[in-house]
């Protein structure tokens, strides 16, 4: 028997995504399903919404995008649990989700090239892969590619940091200004961060390759 | 791209204001040309880097997240792999009612005359009570070729993640009782399954009996 501690449920929200699948891990060793449970409802709460959202981006039906989402977050979570996930939870997360969109797409190609065929669902199991299992490709995950390109591209650690809390974050270009510190205007986020879209703009036009 | 940043953080405040459930796609209908596609990219990378949420129980209560969770705890906990997430979904692509697909395979294996037999295995395999290991390849095949599945598909997913540890509180009861914790209804369980009278379907969906 494993030296599980169940923890209190209001504990658990204050535990990061890693130390969340640890403990639940823990609790599987110890047997103890029902403790499981509410760290892995912290865990399906805290993201299904974003992972819906996401999908909703790419895909054209509701039903598909909460059925891409529900496959995405049950991989990330189950493959921690059989050593076949990558890296930190939530990076991994959106990467499967990432490949289920591009799945979905192959799939629905495959699925409208052979509609003549009976067997209309064979290769949807695709789906359902477990993990990345070729490049990626497509729109759907060129443009997301572009803004990474484009932020790797900032050199100045600042500015990185301006996109992160203005453009990717929650603040408002005052406060983004006010936590990057070192002299940052407000007038100066906008300026970083108008230029920083005219960049993702230029890679999704030019294919990639344009100098930046 | 004034545009684009007014959406954005439109976008960004309906998202914080909805406790993250607000839908991207009308903000992205605001949009047109290349400034729909770097709108999209830019909600794209917030939503992968909002915090997670707090788990709202009122809200959790009943919820797809709900569904999800309980999916994910049947599959970590049990001892059927990913069958808890997979089957009903692909039994819902498939437009089957429980009762069609479990008469279908009935009369797949030759079985007719033991579909409530045949049901109360299957329901266990979507409950994650049955061990995959045991459902013969003659289950799997015929249950593949009424969802559209491969039987080695089936089969791989039946085996990931790894089966956990007994529960602390295994015993007669887990037989009976569902990963939610809500007893099985009495007319699904098998009672010649659980002792004695081991039969073909017995054999098919659980192997050769232990005592063999």
């Amino acid at each position: 028997m494993s030296d599980f501690r169940e923890l209190p449920a209001h504990h658990l929200h204050g535990l990061s995504d890693d130390e969340l699948i640890g403990y639940t891990r823990r609790a599987r060793e110890a047997g103890r399903q029902d403790a499981m449970k509410p760290a892995i409802a912290v865990l399906v709460h805290g993201y299904r919404a974003q992972l819906v959202n996401r999908a909703r981006l790419k895909l054209a039906s509701d039903a598909d995008a909460e059925e891409v989402a529900d496959e995405a977050l049950f991989s990330a979570i189950t493959s921690a649990f059989d050593g076949s996930s990558v890296g930190e939870f939530r990076s991994w997360m959106h990467t499967i989700l990432s490949r289920r969109i591009a799945d979905h797409y192959e799939a629905r190609n495959r699925r409208a090239a052979t509609t003549e065929l009976p067997s209309e669902h064979v290769g949807d199991e695709d789906v359902w892969g477990r993990e990345p299992s070729v490049p990626f490709e497509g729109e759907a995950l060129f443009a997301r590619e572009c803004v990474e390109r484009a932020l790797s591209e900032l050199v100045d650690a600042r500015h990185r940091r301006v996109v992160e809390l203005y453009t990717f974050g929650p603040h408002s270009a005052v406060e983004a200004a006010e936590l990057a510190g070192e002299r940052m205007t407000e007038a100066n986020v906008h300026q970083i961060a108008s230029r920083f879209q005219r960049r993702v703009t230029e890679l999704l036009e030019g294919g990639g390759d344009t100098a930046g | 791209m004034a545009d684009v940043d007014r959406l954005l953080a439109e976008y960004k405040e309906a998202h914080r204001d909805s406790g993250g459930d607000a839908d991207p796609r009308p903000f992205l209908a605001r949009a047109s040309g290349p400034d729909r596609t770097v709108l999209s990219a830019l909600i794209e990378a917030y939503l992968e880097r909002a915090p997670r949420r707090e788990l709202d129980s009122a809200a959790f209560t009943g919820s797809a997240s709900a569904l999800l969770a309980e999916q994910v705890e049947r599959s970590l906990a049990g001892e059927s792999g990913m069958w808890p997430a997979i089957l009903p979904r692909l039994r819902s692509r498939a437009r089957l009612r429980r009762s069609d697909l479990v008469a279908q395979l009935a009369a797949r294996l030759g079985a007719s005359a033991q579909q409530e037999k045949v049901g109360a295995y299957y329901h266990q395999m979507e409950q994650g009570l049955l061990p995959a290991a045991g459902v013969s390849e003659t289950v799997l095949d015929a249950l593949g070729k009424i969802v559209g599945w491969s039987a080695d598909a089936l089969r791989r997913a039946g085996e990931m993640p790894a089966a956990g540890p007994p529960r602390a509180d295994a015993g007669a009861v887990f037989a009976r009782t569902t990963r939610a914790g809500a007893p099985m209804p009495a007319a699904e369980v098998p009672e010649s399954s659980l002792a004695g009278d081991w039969d073909e379907v017995d054999r098919l969906f659980r192997g050769e009996p232990p005592s063999a």
